[in-house]
């Protein structure tokens, strides 16, 4: 019984990996709902961005915008930028968190730059999209009534070659 | 954040994308499209609703140019932006 319990835990990740869940399985969670969302107009939201580097990564990363107003139920596209300044290639990976802590289920990116080593060569510089939609279930919730501010933080770290992030609440298994 | 004796409190859990991660555009092959979208927002007081056709381009610039995956663009939310198909005359702007 107990070696079933201690089984659990992989085997749930290994169907995470394989059905796309990833993190927390949350209802509405997959491309359907994005093809037949409408949006909410009446609730408009900022969306704020930050951009943090950690120490060792020697990147100039920052967001080029400080904020969007979107609606939920409508896809958003954001950039962010960033430069290697150093006369040597650096890999970044990069995670990110969103305030208010509650409104990050709601928070779905289809896609982005985090999670996977991004290179950039010496002296390039790239942009960096994050293609987002706040799911139309945000205005339903009471606990979301009085949020209408949304921070999304992305920091990067340096990483070495062929690393991959792990998601907090994952032990890191070497691929 | 969470320590490991933080039990009782939640902390926010990072969710990878849906799908996936953007290859860099090292090249700036898009460049011209996220600029224009950029000088939209900036136009429109940063309202995304406002800037939406932009959006759709670039990251159709971004499907042309093996850069994401490419998809149907009512699966990106962008149904609204096509022009219906209808037997009348009518051209339908979002």
């Amino acid at each position: 019984m107990i070696g079933l319990s201690y089984a659990a835990v992989p085997l749930y990740r290994l169907y995470c990996q394989a059905t796309g869940l990833g993190g927390t399985a949350v209802a509405g969670h997959d491309s359907s709902v994005v093809e037949h969302m409408s949006p909410i107009k009446e609730r408009v939201l900022k969306v704020a961005f930050n951009a943090d580097t950690h120490a060792s990564i020697q990147w100039n990363f920052r967001p080029q915008q400080s904020e969007i107003y979107v609606v939920p139920g409508e896809t958003a596209l954001a950039f962010y930028r960033a430069k290697n300044p150093t006369d040597k290639p650096i890999i970044g990976i990069s995670t990110y968190n969103v305030v208010p802590f509650e409104a990050g289920q709601y928070f779905n990116k289809i896609q982005c730059f985090c999670f996977e080593e991004q290179r950039l060569n010496p002296h390039e510089e790239v942009d960096m999209p994050v293609f987002f939609y706040i799911d139309p279930e945000f205005d339903s919730d009471p606990r979301m009534a009085r949020v209408d501010t949304i921070t999304l933080s992305y920091t990067f770290f340096e990483a070495k070659e062929g690393q991959r992030l792990p998601l907090p609440g994952y032990s890191y298994q070497p691929q | 954040m969470s320590t490991a004796m933080n039990f009782g409190t939640k902390s926010f859990k990072p969710r990878a994308p849906d799908k996936g991660s953007f290859p860099l555009d090292h090249f700036g092959e898009c460049k011209a499209f996220k600029e224009k979208f950029m000088k939209c927002l900036n136009e429109n007081k940063f309202d995304n609703s406002m800037c939406r056709l932009q959006s759709k381009d670039y990251l159709e610039c971004r499907m042309e140019r093996q850069l994401m995956t490419k998809e149907p663009l009512e699966k990106l939310g962008f149904k609204d932006l096509l022009d219906p198909p209808s037997t009348t005359q009518q051209n339908t702007k979002s």
